[in-house]
């Protein structure tokens, strides 16, 4: 099946010789949803910039439905739907005015759609874009995005800055356009429980690189985190050396290492290292696993000044 | 019936899924040949994506509990699928054992653990039995 959406060692850099992303490669389905994770600066942005044809990448490729889109950007921008976090809009506009511009803009326009989410959202067609609350700004932009019936919708962030509420009617809205338009989705976010709501997989970034990239709904059953006292092991690489290793980290006297595995296949196989005794395994939610993985220092920064408890 | 789900909880939102329709069948709240959601209805209820509703769906399909037919719908079988019986009873005394030893270890007897097997017939089953203990139940 052809990919949607594909990202080939792609490298970008903002400043000379610091990289935000550095050889990142996946590539999205046809009726995916991707979550896009990774702490505040990773390049979660950056990346959604470059398949938007909005940055050049400084190293590899993407190709969005097969073209490129800094070659084809028309081509491209038709077919995509996007909502940026902090999006901006024409703030003397009113709503009307902003869909009428869009829909001169996007010949496949559905009134239908816009009428529907007009009145999910509660909006009136001649409020002005400035009166508008910031959960309502983030609607018409949603709005916005979605009436051409995009195949690839890419939200970056959003949900951030939205009450409980408005974010479940985001993710409501976004549930039945996949349902009725089978849209593909890439969609960053900091909100673990969303992406384990209407995710299908994560990719997450760290340090220019795809740290993780797994199915969600195999998380609890296929990756596990192992404690296991400080002394078993001299250092942290040679916990990163075992097979199956995703990561590992200090807290207080107890090394956190995340493997691939099931809890009971991997204390199992913890128990025949030698030095290791009393292992505990256990499967983490999304959230706690982003911590364990890109929250702490790693091992090589930890060798010295750990002993605080 | 009524489906619930919680993203962080302990098993996969599928599994979730996958285990509340088991127990409904096993305490025949969803009898044979009774239809479901679609995947469409049920991923909107629970503002989960399409996708997970449909695996729960096939891995139940995959184990004989239910069916869809083609243009109509989805139904729990008419034949659900039986183990043989001596796996069954080896399978059904572990868990037992293991309840048990749980159960002792937390400084429970046996009444009090009969109760509790009481209690959750009832939840299963969604039949009172007994009227006064279920209203305590209820939230």
């Amino acid at each position: 099946m052809t990919s949607i959406l594909e990202f080939s060692n792609i490298s970008r850099a903002y400043t000379r010789g610091v990289p935000v992303l550095d050889g990142v490669s996946f590539s999205v389905a046809p009726g995916e949803v991707v979550g896009l994770l990774g702490r505040n600066g990773s390049g979660k942005t950056t990346l959604i910039r470059i398949a938007k044809g909005m940055l050049y990448p400084h190293g590899g490729s993407v190709r969005v439905f097969g073209l490129s889109p800094t070659e084809n950007p028309v081509a491209v921008k038709k077919r995509i739907g996007y909502v940026a976090e902090d999006q901006i809009l024409p703030l003397r506009m009113t709503i009307a005015e902003l869909v009428d511009f869009h829909r001169y803009l996007f010949p496949h326009w559905n009134d239908a759609l816009q009428k529907q989410l007009m009145d999910r959202f509660g909006l009136h067609m001649n409020s002005k874009i400035k009166r508008l609350s910031k959960g309502e700004a983030r609607q018409v932009a949603l709005l916005c995005a979605v009436c051409h019936r995009p195949e690839l919708l890419i939200l970056d962030e959003p949900a951030g800055g939205l009450d409980p509420a408005a974010r479940r009617e985001f993710l409501e809205t976004s549930v039945q356009l996949l349902n009725r338009e089978g849209t593909t989705i890439l969609f960053s976010s900091h909100h673990m429980t969303d992406v384990e709501r209407i995710g299908g997989r994560v990719v997450l970034l760290d340090k220019g690189k795809v740290r993780l990239d797994h199915d969600v709904d195999r998380l609890r059953e296929e990756i596990c985190m192992a404690t296991f006292q400080r002394e078993s092991v001299p250092d942290g690489a040679a916990i990163e050396r075992m097979r199956g290793c995703l990561g590992v980290r200090m807290v207080r006297d107890e090394w956190h290492a995340i493997f691939e595995g099931t809890a009971e296949s991997v204390r199992r196989e913890l128990q025949n290292e030698p030095g290791i005794h009393e292992v505990r395994c256990v499967s983490l939610p999304l959230e706690e696993l982003f911590i364990e993985l890109v929250g702490g220092d790693r091992p090589a920064e930890l060798k010295e000044g750990v002993g605080v408890s | 019936m009524d489906i619930f789900v919680n993203p962080s909880g302990e098993l996969s939102l599928y599994r979730q899924i996958m285990r509340q329709i088991t127990d409904a069948i096993a305490g025949g709240r969803l009898k044979p040949g009774d239809k479901l959601a679609s995947h469409r209805e049920l991923s909107e209820h629970l503002v989960i994506a399409p996708l997970t509703v449909k695996k729960a769906y096939d891995e139940l399909e995959a184990l004989g509990y239910i069916e869809t037919q083609r243009g109509r719908g989805t139904f729990v079988c008419a034949r659900l699928p039986r183990t043989n019986r001596a796996d069954r009873d080896e399978q059904l005394r572990e868990n037992a054992r293991r309840l048990l030893s749980q159960a002792y270890l937390a400084g429970l007897q046996l009444p009090a653990v009969l109760k509790i097997l009481e209690e959750t017939d009832r939840e299963l089953t969604g039949n009172p039995t007994d009227p006064a203990p279920q209203d305590q139940k209820k939230r």
